[in-house]
């Protein structure tokens, strides 16, 4: 991948415990910006000893709201992820693909986006 | 004016007697509080988490704090898990090394928290040897109830937690409380169910319900602890508002409590000598996870 955004999640939590929402959004808004600008994301685990769903739905789950499934899988990799730690991404995933097909939280999430732009 | 508290340990009725205090001091403002506690014969150290909630809630309201009449076996543990220098007494070493502290965190402080669990739990060479995966899944476990907390509860005077290590039956308790809306009335209000505390607990950790809205995904933080505590063949139990619900050996059972604790309990014991991997059955490779 060329003109791939290498991110470490390492460096940009700064800690290898990856628990906290708040970093999992620091994590999303990177990978976001890339996609938006039609980069492809190659996202390493390497060093990270503690991962919660909170932390990934922050990171990865809410790219299922702006970003199409097609989209995500065509550009985004993982890489240096421990098998557990794998199944739960995988796990996340599921979960968010599933959460922004109900269209009420869909509609929700969209406005909280533009809310968020517009400020 | 004055409240007994009886013996407290990690189970329903000892839930009772507490939340019982926190209903029966409800609505005090000013009042000088004493805690009878010459009849509290066992004390399990992890409770201490929602006994200094409630005290705290207490505080909050400007209540005066006395806990009198402690038996001295009882003092011994609450002052060594640094419980008790909340209210007056000097801390104790734990020569031991079995206890974990007694602390009170803000939502802010996730990161906090997990320095806490890593210095307390995971770089403790008192600590019971457990397995790197046992260990792995307990951290994760104990940072998931944190994050559900800090996400869901809407607490504004923090979050509480403690527990307590027993080498002999190889177990480890660890309690988490905050004093947010609660899980009956998160689902009434996100999830648009009007359900029972008890209901609403079950509710909370089955399938995919989750009360979350709006652009980031929830609802994994319970279903992940309830596998991980039935596979390591432990115990959770949770009290919110006036439910009680508890998973034991993959048995669920639930129920009203008399009174309504104003947050949510989850308790947890663990059984340290468990050697499974907990690497899942079934891999996922990188390229399927998308």
């Amino acid at each position: 991948m060329n003109d791939s955004l290498d991110l470490s999640i390492y460096e940009i939590v700064g800690s290898p415990l990856c628990v906290a929402s708040e970093d999992g959004q620091k994590v999303y808004e990177r990978i976001a910006a890339a996609l938006r600008e039609g980069r492809a994301v190659s996202v390493s685990f390497r060093n990270v000893t503690s991962l919660t769903s909170a932390f990934l739905n922050a990171a990865i789950g809410q790219l299922y709201g702006p970003f199409s499934e097609d989209e995500i899988r065509a550009k985004l990799r993982v890489q240096d992820m421990e098998p557990d730690d794998r199944a739960l991404l995988k796990r996340v995933v599921d979960t968010a693909k599933e959460y922004f097909r109900d269209p009420q939280r869909f509609d929700q999430a969209v406005e909280e986006v533009l809310g968020d732009e517009a400020r | 004016m004055t409240i007994r508290l009886p013996a407290i340990r990690h189970d329903r009725a000892g839930f009772e007697a507490l939340v019982r205090l926190s209903a029966e001091t409800e609505g005090h403002y000013l009042s000088r509080i004493e805690i009878d506690m010459s009849q509290a014969d066992w004390f399990d150290a992890d409770m201490c988490a929602l006994f200094g909630a409630i005290l705290y809630r207490l505080g909050d309201r400007l209540n005066t704090i006395q806990l009198e009449k402690i038996r001295p076996s009882i003092a011994q543990i609450l002052s060594k898990n640094g419980f008790l220098s909340n209210y007056g007494r000097q801390k104790r070493p734990d020569t031991w090394g079995t206890t974990i502290p007694y602390q009170r965190f803000d939502v802010k402080d996730d990161r906090y928290f997990a320095s806490y669990i890593e210095r307390e739990l995971v770089n403790r060479h008192e600590m019971p040897k457990m397995s790197d995966g046992l260990l792995k899944k307990f951290r994760e476990s104990v940072f998931e109830i944190f994050s559900n907390a800090v996400g869901h509860s809407r607490t504004e005077l923090g979050i509480f937690s403690c527990g307590q290590f027993f080498p002999k039956r190889k177990r480890l308790d660890f309690s988490v409380v905050d004093l947010g809306i609660g899980i009956r009335r998160n689902v009434k209000e996100n999830a648009g169910l009007d359900l029972a505390a008890d209901k609403a607990i079950a509710w909370a950790t089955e399938g995919r319900n989750t009360t979350k809205r709006g652009r980031i995904p929830g609802g994994l933080g319970l279903k992940l602890l309830r596998e991980f505590i039935d596979l390591n063949r432990g115990r959770i139990q949770i009290v919110s508002d006036a439910g009680y619900w508890i998973s034991w050996q993959g048995k669920v059972q639930s129920g009203r409590l008399n009174h309504a604790f104003p947050g949510t309990v989850v308790s947890l014991e663990i059984n340290t000598s468990d050697t499974q991997s907990y690497v899942l059955l079934s891999e996922v490779s990188e390229s399927e996870i998308f």
